[in-house]
């Protein structure tokens, strides 16, 4: 298992280089000076000749490019135009806000995907399944951000339950409470991906069911709900296991909208914020800590996948 | 009395709202250390047949619409489904046709054979395990201490299907239903796994019920034959009774198609048309529209089942004329 | 009739696909017909009844400009035409024809799929902000954009499918009649491609509604003025307290309209090759 990890990470690399040339050849594709587009409109001539000179922009790009791989690997994403700090500060402060939606989210994937999946599926056919699975459907058509705008409306304006904006970090006043502020993003966030998750498990269950050595199982004489948990379900589980990375990807892009939304000073929110104010050093570097970030996941799922299925071959 | 009795089966697909009869009316016994081979094509009812003697129909489209399966002096049909799942696996035990997907691929062979025993037996796992390696030996698997962690994606298909058997056996059972075990091994492969069958049987008096399509199987193995044909049983006899005697146009049919080895010949025989599908009805004898001896009468009458030899029953109106 | 038969075959006897089917065909004849239908200018405003409620003869009210949101839903119609089937085709296109290409010529086939690889490393809506930032705001842009973002699970789909067929007898019977690569290519490997590739396309409609909707949102989208259900979405978001009714039809619409594209793309799916099922099984 463990050559097989290593082996793996050995493959990323290339595609990871391959995807950060990408992102490093962002600014320069952007038309205009790109000494000039760091520094925003208000930067004098002199200022964009001495970036110029100083970021090494009149070098060769594979020149350029090496240095700022170097800058990287050591931490150093540029700084921000707009708030002046280095950017890993910038997007480190948006960090916590993220990962507790993105966890708090994938709970409710979870616990409200798989359990109703399992349901849909052993109801086959009858009106519980019929529910569910359109229900499904429905909930995964509609925008995030228009049912997040009517949750703030039923919730926030008319109940007053839950907040509608913001979110104080846990280390301020309030401590762990202050997760309420991430319940209706999170919920949001989750009702679409749960409900493809719902359609996945249903769909991977019910094929697993066909499978002749669910037939072997019953002709053992074990209890249906054995079968169904230990030779139906846990097989099924191989798909949706699959599936998780492309359920992160989703989770990761359409948190942009969901922070946008419930105003949340997360990271996605700054991307798009970024991207309104021409902070392309910032945008640069969300892009890329996201796509570290998104390929290692798919290493965990694949790995996660491995264990799952013995008949991949951990060569 | 014997040990499996069944008697009259009747089996129908539910299509919609409307139910078509599949297998009608099946009747066949066996005794204790006794091998009953069941032959026809394929859509003749055969494996529906031992599925509903196993209780694996239950929750399925296909359901028994008449007769009894007596089992060890039980019917069937009256037990509770909690009663029934006491017996699968237990005294009554099948293997199935594709051992290459037959056995759950997460779970390694040995866990799975312990789990048949666990079900049944009140054993510790270590205790289980241990009954598995000797089972995994008795079926002849090379090295069972270490190859009872193996994963099935790692046996070959013979492997697999006598996996399949020492799970099936795991727990001592009367009966054996093997559905097609061998079709889908190759032609050495089958004669290893027919032989094992063969050998476990003398050992521990298990009756078994062998389905197949293939005659030079059935021949070798059984020592009763019964065959089927759209839904019914043709004809019913004594293995070497039946290829020496046959009585019924499909039989012979069914005989003269196999290839044979001792001399040359310029055109292979085939039983002309098909076999009709389950929403074709017909009047009169099943076999009429492929027969060569067919008249009127088989259009219009079904063949009543005749007594032609003590155990020797056919269905057909000219059962006399194709014995001789 | 090829086409009454399909039809029939897939849809008959599933209800919510064919009501979804029906949805569609209206949405595209609105879009058509839109100058026909739309009592009001879409653009043309009338500050005495800004905000006002759904009735006569404003039937959905009015938005904050005062301008008639049932004549610009029905203009709306046009852009999620636009929009759906400009995506498909860029998608369709370019991924389709890479991942076939991919798996027909091996060798080619490694770099391009390593390329592809290399942007699935970005998930979906950053890869569409990303190329969104370096190209101005308009209509051919967005489909562009987001036709390139979905065009990279089409090449992984077809590259899987096409190298199933190639492996298949009918390729080397082909080969051995003498057929060039360009008539394996396209009279022989494509046309088994047709039906999973319609159901991808039903997909790849339904998504990019969404993306674009969401791109619109953040106002990155259609430029402003352009009357989208998206946009009618971002626009009126501030007034949603003042005027709830104002952000209901276009989420409806929206909603239905991918709903129905989804409950077709199920129905097509069910009945396409039982082959290309596991292949189909994400977009």
């Amino acid at each position: 298992m463990l050559v097989y990890t290593a082996k793996r990470l050995l493959t990323l690399i290339p595609t990871l280089l391959a995807a950060s040339i990408l992102v490093f050849l962002f600014i320069h594709l952007i038309p205009g000076d790109p000494a000039a587009i760091l520094l925003g409109d208000s930067a004098t001539p002199e200022e964009i000749a001495a970036l110029s000179a100083e970021m090494g922009f009149d070098q060769p790009l594979p020149v350029q490019y090496a240095l700022w791989l170097g800058n990287v690997l050591q931490g150093d994403f540029g700084t921000s135009v707009f708030f002046g700090e280095p950017v890993l500060t910038v997007i480190g402060r948006g960090a916590e806000t993220s990962i507790l939606l993105a966890t708090m989210t994938m709970v409710w994937i979870v616990v409200f995907g798989i359990p109703i999946g399992v349901l849909s599926a052993s109801y086959q056919g009858r009106w519980v399944d019929q529910v569910t699975s359109g229900g499904a459907m429905l909930f995964a058509s509609v925008p995030t951000f228009w049912l997040g705008l009517y949750l703030i409306l039923i919730f926030s304006v008319w109940l007053g339950w839950f907040p509608s904006s913001g979110f104080p970090s846990l280390a301020d006043e309030g401590g762990v409470t202050n997760l309420r502020y991430l319940l209706l993003p999170s919920l949001t966030l989750a009702a679409p991906n749960a409900a493809l998750i719902v359609r996945l498990v249903r769909a991977s269950m019910l094929d697993v069911a066909r499978e002749d050595h669910v037939r072997t199982a019953r002709a053992k004489g074990l209890h249906p709900a054995t079968v169904a948990v230990r030779h139906i379900f846990r097989n099924a589980l191989i798909a949706v296991a699959a599936a998780f990375g492309f359920t992160f990807a989703a989770l990761v892009s359409e948190a942009v909208v969901t922070e946008t939304v419930f105003s949340l000073p997360g990271i996605g929110r700054l991307v798009v914020q970024s991207i309104l104010r021409r902070d392309y050093p910032v945008i640069q570097g969300v892009i890329l800590v996201i796509v570290v970030l998104y390929t290692l996941i798919n290493l965990a799922v694949d790995l996660a996948y491995a264990r799952l299925d013995p008949r991949v071959s951990l060569k | 009395m014997a040990l499996l009795d069944v008697e009259d089966l009747q089996i129908a697909v539910a299509k919609g709202r409307v139910l078509l009869p599949v297998v009608q009316g099946v009747s066949f016994s066996v005794d204790a250390d006794e091998t009953l081979g069941i032959v026809g094509e394929s859509g003749c009812g055969k494996s529906l047949t031992s599925l509903a003697i196993m209780g694996l129909l239950d929750g399925t489209a296909v359901r028994i619409t008449g007769g009894t399966i007596r089992f060890d002096g039980m019917d069937l049909g009256a037990l509770s489904p909690k009663e029934r799942r006491a017996i699968m696996g237990n005294r009554m035990a099948m293997i199935f046709q594709e051992p290459m997907t037959s056995l759950n691929p997460v779970y390694r062979v040995g866990d799975q054979i312990v789990e048949n025993l666990r079900q049944h037996r009140d054993l510790s796992k270590r205790a289980a395990r241990d009954r598995a390696v000797e089972l995994l030996d008795l079926v002849r698997i090379p090295d069972p201490g270490q190859r009872i962690d193996s994963f099935p994606h790692q046996m070959s298909g013979g492997q697999r299907q006598r996996v399949m058997i020492a799970m099936a056996l795991s727990c001592d059972p009367k009966l054996l239903i093997a559905d097609e075990p061998t079709t889908a091994l190759d032609v050495t492969v089958q004669k290893e796994v027919l032989d094992l069958m063969a050998d476990l049987q003398k050992r521990m008096g298990t009756a078994i019920v062998l389905i197949s399509h293939d005659l030079g199987v059935i021949a070798e193995t059984c020592d009763k034959v019964s065959v089927m044909y759209r839904g019914r049983v043709a004809e019913a006899a004594p293995t070497a009774e039946l290829f020496a005697r046959l009585a019924h146009p499909y039989t012979r049919g069914l005989l003269n198609s196999i290839p044979v080895v001792d001399h040359d010949v310029e055109w292979l025989e085939a039983i002309p048309g098909r076999v009709p599908t389950i929403d074709e009805q017909l009047t009169g004898c099943a076999f009429h529209p492929r027969c060569p001896l067919a008249t009127d009468l088989c259009s219009q009458t079904a063949p009543d089942p005749l007594q032609i030899a003590p155990a020797h029953r056919v269905e057909c109106h000219f059962a006399e004329k194709v014995v001789t | 009739m090829k086409l009454a038969a399909y039809i029939r075959s897939t849809f008959g006897g599933r209800k919510l696909a064919t009501i979804g089917l029906i949805w569609l065909c209206l949405v595209a004849l609105a879009a058509i017909f839109a100058p026909l239908l739309a009592p009001f200018d879409p653009y043309e405003i009338d500050p005495v009844a800004r905000l006002s409620e759904p009735g006569l003869p404003y039937l959905f009210g009015t938005d904050h400009f005062g301008r008639d949101t049932f004549s610009r839903a029905i203009y709306g119609a046009r852009m999620t035409v636009v929009i759906g089937a400009g995506s498909v085709i860029v998608a369709l296109l370019t991924g389709g024809l890479i991942g076939m290409l991919s798996a027909y010529f091996p060798r080619l086939g490694a770099v391009l799929m390593r390329g592809i690889d290399v942007l699935m490393a970005f998930p979906a809506l950053l890869l569409a902000l990303v190329l969104i930032t370096l190209l101005e705001r308009s209509v051919v842009n967005t489909v562009l954009v987001i036709g390139i973002v979905y065009a990279t699970t089409t090449a992984r789909i077809l590259f899987g499918m096409t190298l199933k067929l190639k492996g298949e007898v009918f390729v080397d019977a082909a080969i051995c009649s003498g057929a060039g690569h360009g008539s394996i290519l396209f009279r022989h490997i494509l046309p088994n491609l047709i039906s999973p590739l319609l159901v991808q396309a039903s997909f790849i409609f339904a998504f990019a509604q969404l993306q674009a909707a969401a791109l619109d949102f953040l106002g990155l989208g259609l430029p402003a003025e352009v009357a989208s259900w998206g946009n009618m979405l971002s626009e009126e978001r501030i007034y949603v307290t003042r005027a709830p009714w104002l952000l209901i039809y276009p989420g409806v619409l929206i909603i239905l309209s991918v709903f129905s594209m989804n409950l077709v793309g199920d129905a097509m799916r069910d009945a396409i090759d039982p082959r290309f099922k596991d292949d189909i099984a994400g977009v």
